[in-house]
Formats: structure tokens, sequence, C-alpha cells
């Protein structure tokens, strides 16, 4: 990783939401900076703060003290350009069609006629929807409105981007089927990626690195970089030994955070 | 439901039809049950008969009546439906403007409570006196009821936007305007439908109503309920009732229909298309 320019600077960030009059700290002290390409998993046990670190670096969180910058520039509490950002919720528009949502980010762009036709049947194409165009979300399943969601943060080309547990409501089958399409997506365009998760398989199928989050208030715990080699297999690599190994590691520091609750 | 399901509701349907008929002709005939004390409205003076309304029909039917029965209905019809869409658009509109102007919707709210509160018939006499007697006072009064029935549902749906739905056309390079266009809009207008089955038949109330004071000028069937009040007329009273029952199938059906088509994307309207 080293060499690569940082993209995501995050400087002592911290955040307190109030509930009523008294002061709930979520994230506290935290700094790390995420590379050029870089694929960087959060994890952490529930309520550390990781959705909300994600939401910061996407300017839909204010910091309460600390600063973010993406390619030097801050992020002042609000979106910034070029970036993607993939929700755990279903936010698929239901009242459009499947193009027609995943043509959204082309519309807003004003990208019209047959280039916006000719990207959202490739988008299409890629996810394994074709046949499904003009289908309303409600008739999908959920894996199906996933892809739906990616392929419609994918089209419009951000260079970074945000996922918040976009796979935590699917079936793991479901899910090892969208891990293996979104490395694939990954390995054409290397985009930087910030992938929040509970789920530390998928954070090890997944990332360059993974940044391990202490309970509430959540710190940095441990930032361990994931050896496996690339491309990888989602499903071959987790028969390996090298998986097994950096999965042991993980389990052991994520552990202590899930002993020290009882 | 089955082809031979949907037969026999049919056939319930006209049995049940039928039996009220011909109970209604049959029971109006017989003198002994209408000097019977409770039931003397069982007499063709208070609800006339089947045979005899036919006859009152087919001559207001034809050419002979001075206000055929066509142009009653027909005025009915087109005051209710001006009222319905002037009653949905500014409905519309104002339940989306003080939806995502909070502080407005906060400054208004006791008018706009106390104005809805206040029982639509008793504004007939002052629309009356400021529009008329006419097609005009009809329509308004039609859309004093129909635009408040539309401007609570629009605003309880702009309000209940799913922020979530926002960041994502945010995150996808939405300026607000778009926003507005492609996330709010479409929100609203899911509430905005779902309150248009209850708008049309608000809007054919409020237009009867405005007949009933509106005199001959206004027209429409309410006028012929009252001007048969008048003469004591039961038959043409319920040429009238029955004309307005059928009205209120059709434009139910129609809305029906439209609401199905706009609402398609909805998992309830699903495999229906």
């Amino acid at each position: 990783m080293t060499g690569r320019r940082a993209r995501i600077v995050l400087r002592d960030l911290a955040k307190t939401f109030r509930d009523g009059g008294r002061e709930v700290p979520a994230v506290q002290d935290v700094a790390a900076e995420v590379h050029d390409q870089e694929f960087v998993a959060i994890v952490g046990p529930s309520g550390c703060g990781k959705s909300t670190i994600l939401n910061m670096i996407g300017g839909l969180v204010t910091p309460s003290a600390g600063t973010i910058a993406i390619d030097g520039v801050p992020v002042a509490g609000r979106v910034p350009a070029n970036v993607g950002y993939v929700f755990q919720k279903d936010t698929v528009f239901p009242w459009r069609s499947v193009a027609r949502n995943i043509a959204l980010g082309l519309e807003y762009r004003g990208v019209t006629g047959a280039e916006q036709a000719r990207r959202v049947r490739d988008a299409v194409a890629l996810a394994g929807l074709t046949g499904f165009e003009d289908a309303f979300p409600a008739t999908l399943s959920g894996g199906m409105r996933q892809r739906v969601a990616l392929m419609r943060t994918l089209v419009v080309e951000p260079d970074i981007l945000l996922m918040d547990e976009p796979f935590g409501a699917l079936d793991t089958h479901t899910k090892l089927t969208l891990h293996a399409e979104l490395l694939a997506l990954w390995e054409a365009r290397h985009q930087t990626v910030v992938f929040v998760t509970h789920d530390l398989s998928e954070a090890i199928t997944l990332a360059d690195r993974v940044i391990v989050m202490t309970r509430r208030p959540g710190r940095i715990k441990v930032i361990h970089e994931v050896k496996l080699p690339r491309p990888r297999d989602v499903i071959a690599v987790r028969e390996t030994d090298a998986y097994a190994h950096e999965y042991g590691r993980l389990w052991h520091v994520l552990g202590e955070e899930f002993a020290g609750r009882a | 439901m089955t082809a031979a399901d949907r037969r026999r509701v049919w056939v319930w349907r006209l049995v049940i039809l039928i039996s009220l008929l011909a109970a209604w002709e049959w029971l109006t005939g017989i003198k002994a049950i209408s000097r019977t004390p409770g039931l003397y409205w069982l007499d063709p003076f208070f609800i006339s008969r089947p045979s005899a309304i036919l006859a009152r029909f087919a001559h207001l039917a034809s050419g002979q009546a001075r206000l055929t029965i066509w142009q009653m209905a027909l005025s009915t019809v087109q005051s209710t439906l001006w009222g319905f869409l002037v009653g949905v658009s500014t409905g519309f509109v104002a339940g989306l403007v003080l939806g995502r102007h909070d502080r407005l919707a906060r400054v208004l709210e006791p008018y706009i409570v106390a104005f809805n509160s206040l029982p639509r018939i008793a504004l007939v006499p002052l629309i009356t006196m400021i529009f008329g007697f006419g097609v005009l006072a009809k329509i308004v009064l039609a859309w004093t009821i129909v635009f408040f029935i539309v401007f609570f549902n629009t605003f309880q749906g702009a309000r209940s936007v799913d922020a979530d739905l926002i960041h994502a056309a945010r995150f996808l390079g939405a300026s607000e305007r778009q926003i507005m266009r492609t996330v709010i809009v479409p929100s609203a207008l899911a509430w905005t439908f779902a309150s248009l089955t209850p708008s049309i038949s608000f809007a054919l109330i409020g237009v009867v109503v405005g007949e009933f004071l509106g005199g001959e000028s206004g027209g429409g069937l309410g006028y012929l309920i009252i001007q048969s009040l008048g003469t004591l007329n039961a038959a043409d009273m319920m040429v009238a009732l029955i004309s307005l029952g059928l009205i209120g199938i059709v434009m139910a059906v129609g809305i029906r229909q439209l609401e199905r088509r706009l609402l398609r994307w909805r998992p309830e309207h699903q495999g229906r298309a």
C-alpha cells in the first residue's frame, strides 16, 4: 500500500450524539487513511459507530471534533462529489423500474438519450438483470434490489465507494454471489472503497485492510492488513490456510471486544 | 378468482337486484300495508314504485321534458369533475409546499384546521352569495371539500418522504430541484392517489348540495331532487337518486382504474396489470 496517495484522511475524528439532555459519545479519536484504489473494511460490534464514521465521510453526519478530507478537500457536512454510497437499507425507488432506477444518476448529470440507454443497458447486463429492465422493485428479491442499488451507484463511475453493510440483510448464498460480483467490478475499476460490516468473513474476503473498532464509544483497536492474493475467489479463498489464519487472528481481536461486554 | 366464481358473484348480484325491485313493486301495490302503523311510507306516494319510476325516466329521457335527465346528469358530472380536478391540483400543490416548509405549516395550522372543521354545508349560502346561482357555485363547493382531503394526504406524504431516498439521490448527484422532482413529488403522489377515491365521492356530494340551492340555472340532478320535493313527486326523486347512484359507481370504477395505473409499482397492484 505504501507509495499510494492517501485519498481519505481522518484526523482525530469524534462524534457525540445528544440523547435528550445526555451526551452519548459514539466515536472517539479515529485517525486513519484510505489510499487510492484501496479496499478498506471497518468491522466492530454493533453500536461501535462504524456506520457513523462512514456517514461522516459521506457528509451525512457532521463530526463533533476532528477533520475529514477527501483528496485534500475537507468534507464539511455536504455530500462530496465523485463519491458513491450504497446504503444498508433498501433505497431503490419503488416507483421506478429497474432500468429507470439505474438511470437516475445519469439523469441527474444530464446524460440522456442513446448514451444513457447504452450505459444503463451495460449496467443491467453486468448485474445479471437482463430481462428485468421494466420490472418494479416490489417484484424483485432482496438480492436483486441490492444489485440495482449497486449498479445505480456504479453507473455514474464514482472513484470512491462508501458501502454501509450493503449485503447485511441477504442470505449467505446471495451474499457470496454478490461478493464475487463486487470483487469482479472492483478488479475492473479499482475504486477506493470503504466497506462497513459486522461480518468478519465478509471483511476478510473483500478488503485489503480491515479496521477493527472497539465497543462504544468506538475507537480504532487494530488496523490489520489482509495478506490474501488477488484476484480472490470468494468461495475458494475460504478454504485456504491463509484465510483461516487471518480469520483466527481477527476473531481473537474482535472477540476481546465482545468478551469485555459481559 | 376463477371465471366461474366471477359468474356466480354476478348471478347473486342480479338475483338481489331483481328481488328488491319485485318486492318494491309488489309491496307498494298492497293498500293494506301502507295503512299499517309504522309502515305508512311503504306507499307509492313516498317511495314511488319501479314501474312508475321507469315511466318517469322514459319521459325525462325523451325530448318532451323541458330539462332532460341527460342534461341534468351531464351538468352534475361536469361540475363534479371540475370540482375534483381543481380540488386535487390545488390540494396537491398546497400539500407539497406546506409539507416541505415546516415553519409555514406550523403558522397556518390553526387556520387550516378551523376551516376544515367547518361543516361545508354551512358555506353553501355564502358561496351562493358570492358566486351566484349557477354552475360556478357548485364547483366551488366541491372544491372546498376535495381540496382538504387531497391537501392533508399530500401533506402527510410530503412529510414522510424517506430521508435515505433523499440521501441516495444526493449521492447520485441530484440538485435540490431534481430531488423535488424525482423523490419528493413521486413519494407524495402515492399518498395523493390514495385520496382520489374519497375525493370523487365528496366532489359529487358537494355538487349535489350546491344544486339543492342552485336553482334551475345551476341545473343538475340535485335540482331535480329539490324540484321533486317541491312537487311531492317521488318518482322523479327516485329517477334522480338512481341516476346519482349509477354516476357514483361509474366514477368510482374510473378512479380505481386510474389509481391502479398510476400506482402500478406498488406491491398490492403487481400481477394485476
